[in-house]
């Protein structure tokens, strides 16, 4: 099961997600990030991954394609909360690198 | 034209005269019969879309002739209206549960039975139109399950020939897409000056799109060999390729190897992919612990522009390296427990000598551990024997 929510704060917008990203959903989830770059062009983008128990490889393609979709609007995109499940995954493909990652959803927010 | 082509059985000329009249001045072609046993005589020679029924007949009675129809594949879609005067004889139920589509009772207005054939023919022009559209559906659908079957071959083919032999090693795989075809590769090459060069690849999501980009790995890989013999270029000359040539969200997980037997020495980049364990020979009899080797680095694909780097470890004779892609150890037991790199490597532990078994009992034990579920994503494993 995985729950997506979308929000918008000042400039920023904000995605939670919640649950397993893998495959199945990222057609949805895709829809969800889209129509939120689309509908509110925003300056920052915020996805928060406090919740995800899992994340594959498409998931992370999707996050990927998040980034290059934000920076061709001159946006930015944050992560936060990654679960330590994640962190791995991140870590192990040198993504963590790759992304600006924040602990919690306020300092990604502050981006600092 | 007419507008389709009903059967009217009765015994009573003058009913069979009534309904004749109304429906062919209602443009529908009209066979007649005095029973049942006539009915299906009428229909040897012309099929109806439409029966209409008296329930007492002799020699072949209504509920008798409905259940004839009805059981026989090649009559059982003509829509059946069985009239019945309701003296008891037979319920509105009792006809429906004989296989009958609707009832008419007696005594009945023309105009009545005139509106019901109306709405019995637009459910006839419907199931038609399902029926036609079904056809066409099952051949499309048996047209792509051949391309498919054809391309799992393909696919199938561009794999290493078992039992593989090349400088230094011996090695066996076994391969499981979750779809028929999947995006995972793997390559062993010798290379001209007596060195080998291996590769596993895992390219994101499933289906002929993944297989098309695997397949894209597999002749990036190739034709890095023939420019270095240095993995570290190989993942620089494939990142760019792949960057260049696949759409956002299209990457490949790599683990690239190039092993020069006179040394032992193996230099190998991780790409995102998990690294492989490499199980030392230790003494006879008693293989030594498995370990992972270290390294990470970006995934294949996302950006021209990243840099990677290399990594050196021995793999000497009498070692084992177990190369895998993530469908083997992203399965869950029934628990909800995740095996993950953790749990493969402990499967690792006390595997056989033979590599075919070795292969065999792993992909077995991650399947009992998955079970009762079969694999979700594709699954490549490939143990990599050193020898002399």
């Amino acid at each position: 099961m995985l729950n997506i929510q979308a929000r918008q704060e000042g400039n920023a917008a904000i995605v939670t997600i919640q649950g397993k990203v893998n495959f199945e959903v990222t057609a949805q989830l895709r829809d969800v990030i889209r129509d939120t770059v689309a509908q509110q062009q925003p300056k920052l983008l915020v996805i928060n991954l406090e919740g995800v128990s899992f994340i594959d490889s498409s998931g992370l393609g999707l996050l990927v394609a998040a980034r290059n979709s934000v920076d061709k609007s001159s946006g930015k995109l944050h992560l936060c909360g990654l679960p330590a499940q994640v962190k791995k995954t991140f870590d192990q493909t040198n993504l963590t690198n790759y992304f600006s990652i924040f602990t919690t959803e306020q300092d990604a927010l502050r981006g600092t | 034209m007419s507008k389709g082509v009903v059967l009217v059985v009765d015994d009573e000329p003058p009913i069979r005269d009534i309904l004749s009249f109304y429906l062919k001045r209602a443009d529908y072609q009209v066979l007649v019969a005095e029973n049942g046993l006539r009915g299906l005589e009428e229909m040897s020679k012309l099929q109806p879309d439409l029966i209409i029924s008296d329930l007492r007949m002799p020699e072949m009675a209504g509920d008798d002739f409905c259940r004839q129809v009805k059981s026989d594949a090649a009559t059982k879609d003509i829509y059946f209206m069985l009239v019945s005067a309701l003296d008891g004889s037979m319920s509105k139920i009792g006809g429906l549960n004989i296989g009958a589509d609707d009832m008419i009772s007696k005594p009945f207005h023309a105009q009545e039975v005139m509106a019901k054939v109306d709405s019995a023919f637009r459910i006839i022009a419907m199931q038609k139109e399902i029926k036609r559209q079904n056809v066409i559906l099952t051949e499309f659908q048996d047209r792509v399950n051949n391309e498919m079957e054809l391309a799992s071959r393909l696919q199938m083919g561009m794999l290493p020939v078992l039992p593989g032999v090349a400088p230094g090693i011996q090695y066996t795989h076994r391969y499981l897409p979750a779809e028929g075809i999947g995006g995972d590769i793997y390559a062993i090459t010798p290379l001209p000056d007596g060195s080998t060069a291996m590769m596993i690849a895992d390219v994101s999501g499933h289906g002929v799109t993944a297989a098309l980009i695997s397949s894209m790995v597999k002749t990036s890989f190739e034709s890095q060999l023939r420019l270095s013999l240095d993995p570290l270029a190989w993942a620089v000359g494939m990142n760019q390729d792949l960057s260049r040539n696949t759409l956002a969200e299209q990457f490949a997980t790599a683990f690239l190897a190039h092993l020069d037997p006179a040394t032992g020495e193996m230099a190998y980049v991780v790409a995102g992919h998990p690294a492989p364990f490499k199980i030392p020979s230790g003494n006879p009899g008693a293989p030594g612990k498995p370990e992972q080797l270290s390294g990470m680095g970006f995934m294949l694909g996302i950006d021209a522009e990243l840099s990677f780097t290399s990594q050196r470890t021995s793999f000497l004779v009498g070692d084992r390296l177990v190369l895998f892609t993530d469908g083997l150890e992203e399965v869950e037991r029934e628990d909800r427990t995740y095996l993950g790199e953790e749990g493969l490597m402990t499967f690792c532990s006390d595997l056989p000598a033979d590599a075919e078994q070795a292969t065999m009992q792993l992909v077995n034990q991650v399947q009992t551990y998955n079970g009762p579920a079969t694999f979700s994503d594709d699954v490549t494993l490939v143990v990599v024997d050193r020898v002399k």
